[in-house]
């Protein structure tokens, strides 16, 4: 019987084998296709169909799947984006992690609703998918280069109509949290950049001319005017104007800005560190992701350089987490992190950890103390070349304590192996449950929990079962939006989440799609990661904090404590709640 | 009371801290606005919308514009939207 295929989608895949070089179109059902809708929904199914072992996420047979959606290409504000999915090196568990641009346009025109890579080419090579024409070049000419003079150099010798995303040095020696870059923006949790490199590719460079109708484009062209202007309304005010960085303040206030690898929640010189102080001091230029009308990204110059994006997770992980009040410092770190190609929170997560093994005498050092900036930058290239103490470092902070011993891992900054983003558990205690729960570990863009923690709904130092249903909840609306997909910053303009976003994909895909039906697939797709991970040995004891969290409350704040009971009731309660 | 402005609204104002008498939340936001214009499409006469919240004295978060407020209170207003 012959595929139906909706509007917005190719209705296929492409597989292609980097051992052989052959590329293979593998049909998509409707079905499927209605039930995963694309990015990290798809890309879950797509794991779980693909994988034919869960021992090794760098074994050559483990699929990096590559996930477009159907509102890719569409006018929809914040629909240029694509997913990562694949088993993580850092946690062994499932992991998806998004990026935007263009690459997701011209990956789409490419003629597939996804790429799953398998295999291992021979030597380090640039795939290039040229409108669904695969071949294999040489890279080695790009070994040892950073990200953007990688794309750089490919766009050079390929042609500007292709779109690139890349590995820099990190990815190459196999760090296991680094990133696959594009146009300066990452897929950055979880090591997707490490699986790319597993298969000896430096880069993937796609383009295509296979545009798709969609089902109702009049009324899709009017309903993605409206979006757009309310995008510039001030439910996005705080992007457009200071940017994520903005929340250090906030969060120092509240006592909940990890500092010194979490011992407290409060940096004493976290102005000097604030973005509305850098401004005063480093000139600073607005961008956006291309198909976005609400230009979160402040990147602020620096000497003899082009300047660096700074988001909030990546000035708690190198500022304050590791001690660091000098701005200039975060900023050249930041730099450095983009160029190799690795996670901010993550390297920021585990040098902390490292300084704090030092502080107790259990990690030989001595240079690695917290507040030392320089010491953070040249860690943070140690951990790019995996020299010295850099080659513990780069197996994360799980890994290392376990080198480390002296009972380090109670406060290795972690859960299931990925490094605890900037809310401290114990100040924001809804957060810690999704932080505990989260399938691909501690992680701020799969639990929106936080937003229960400022809100009047708990009191966020001390979580009940009460607030189980609204870490759920946000759980439920992150993996709706990772598969639309839409960007993140775009939830406070939706009165009705589910009715709204039901209503654009009818618009592209003809499906007579209800709000009911997208809060079951939000669900669904949550459960497929959950169906990855317990084929990959998930036990319900990974779904909880370090110790740190459970033993003391935070110095300046009494009422910031976080009993094991606690967590695990409320864990437990999630679990009854999801039907686990 | 004390009042402290955090992120957007701080932007905003152009200050971090200030000070206001008000028996309520209701009557704090109007005397803000009052003073800062810049503030009045985050606060819909005396409610906030929804990206915005208070807070009393890193404690409670509020929204009911009745919430009694004391002299001694320090009311922290911010953007509703703490992600990253």
């Amino acid at each position: 019987m012959e595929n139906v295929v909706p509007s917005g989608y190719h209705g296929h895949y492409l597989r292609i084998d980097v051992s052989s070089g052959c590329a293979d179109r593998v049909p998509l059902a409707e079905k499927v296709l209605r039930q995963f809708i694309g990015g990290s929904g798809l890309g879950a199914w797509l794991l779980l169909k693909e994988s034919t072992s869960w021992s090794d996420p760098l074994d050559a047979d483990a699929p990096l799947i590559f996930v477009f959606s159907p509102l890719v290409g569409s006018p929809l504000t914040t629909s240029a984006k694509f997913a990562v999915v694949s088993q993580s090196p850092l946690t062994d568990r499932i992991n998806d992690s998004l990026a935007s641009s263009g690459f997701a346009l011209a990956g789409k025109r490419c003629g597939c609703d996804a790429i799953v890579i398998v295999g291992r080419a021979e030597k380090l090579s640039t795939l290039v998918i040229d409108n669904g024409k695969v071949r294999l070049d040489t890279a080695e000419d790009l070994r040892g280069i950073s990200c953007a003079i990688t794309e750089q150099t490919l766009r050079t010798q390929l042609g500007p109509s292709y779109q690139i995303a890349s590995i820099g040095p990190a990815g190459e020696q196999l760090v296991r949290y680094a990133t696959i870059s594009h146009a300066g923006r990452h897929a950055g949790r979880g090591g997707s950049g490490t699986v790319l490199s597993s298969k000896n590719l430096k880069a993937i460079a796609v383009r295509g001319t296979q545009y798709l109708d969609w089902a109702h484009p009049r009324e899709l062209t009017e309903r993605s005017r409206q979006l757009s202007e309310r995008s510039f309304g001030p439910a996005t005010a705080k992007y457009r104007e200071l940017g994520t960085a903005s929340n250090l303040l906030t969060f120092n206030r509240f006592g909940a800005l990890p500092t010194r690898n979490f011992q407290t929640g409060t940096f004493d010189e976290a102005s000097k560190i604030s973005p509305e102080e850098i401004r005063t001091t480093h000139s600073r230029t607005r961008s956006s992701c291309v198909a976005c009308t609400i230009g979160c990204e402040h990147i602020y110059a620096l000497e003899n350089d082009s300047g660096v994006r700074l988001e909030y997770e990546s000035l708690f992980a190198l500022g304050s987490l590791c001690g660091i009040s000098d701005a200039d410092i975060i900023l050249r770190a930041s730099k450095l992190c983009d160029d190799l190609g690795i996670d901010t929170i993550s390297v920021g997560g585990t040098i902390a950890f490292a300084m704090e093994c030092v502080e107790r005498g259990w990690l030989n050092e001595p240079w690695l103390t917290f507040g030392n900036g320089e010491a953070m930058l040249r860690a943070i290239e140690l951990i790019g070349r995996r020299e010295g103490v850099g080659d513990l470092l780069a197996e994360g902070s799980r890994r290392a304590a376990e080198t480390i011993g002296h009972e380090s891992i109670a406060f290795a900054p972690q859960v299931k192996g990925l490094e605890i983003p900037g809310y401290e558990p114990r100040a924001l205690q809804t957060m810690a449950l999704g932080f505990a729960v989260g399938a691909r570990g501690a992680d701020h863009n799969r639990s929106g929990a936080y937003e229960a923690d400022f809100s009047d709904n708990v009191d966020r130092r001390n979580v009940t079962v009460d607030s189980v249903r609204h870490a759920i909840d946000t759980e439920d609306k992150a993996a709706l939006m990772d598969s639309l997909i839409l960007c993140k910053f775009l939830r406070g303009v939706f009165e009705d989440f589910y009715g709204e976003t039901a209503e654009m994909l009818h618009l592209v895909t003809g499906w007579n799609t209800s709000a009911s039906e997208l809060r079951q697939t939000a669900k669904r797709i949550v459960h497929a990661k959950r169906q990855f991970n317990l084929l990959a040995g998930w036990t319900p004891a990974e779904d909880t904090l370090p110790e740190r969290f459970l033993q003391s409350s935070l110095p300046n704040d009494p009422a910031a404590a976080l009993s094991r009971e606690q967590l695990s009731a409320v864990v437990t309660e999630y679990h009854r709640q999801r039907g686990w | 009371m004390r009042i402290e402005l955090l992120g957007v609204p701080r932007q905003r104002a152009g200050i971090a801290e200030l000070d206001i008498e008000a028996d309520t939340l209701g009557q704090l936001l109007i005397a803000l606005v009052a003073r800062f214009p810049s503030l009045d499409d985050l606060i819909c006469v005396d409610r906030l919308k929804p990206f915005v919240i208070a807070n009393l004295n890193g404690d409670k978060f509020v929204t009911d514009p009745c919430t009694r407020l004391t002299k001694t209170d320090s009311v922290l207003i911010l953007s509703s939207d703490a992600g990253g």
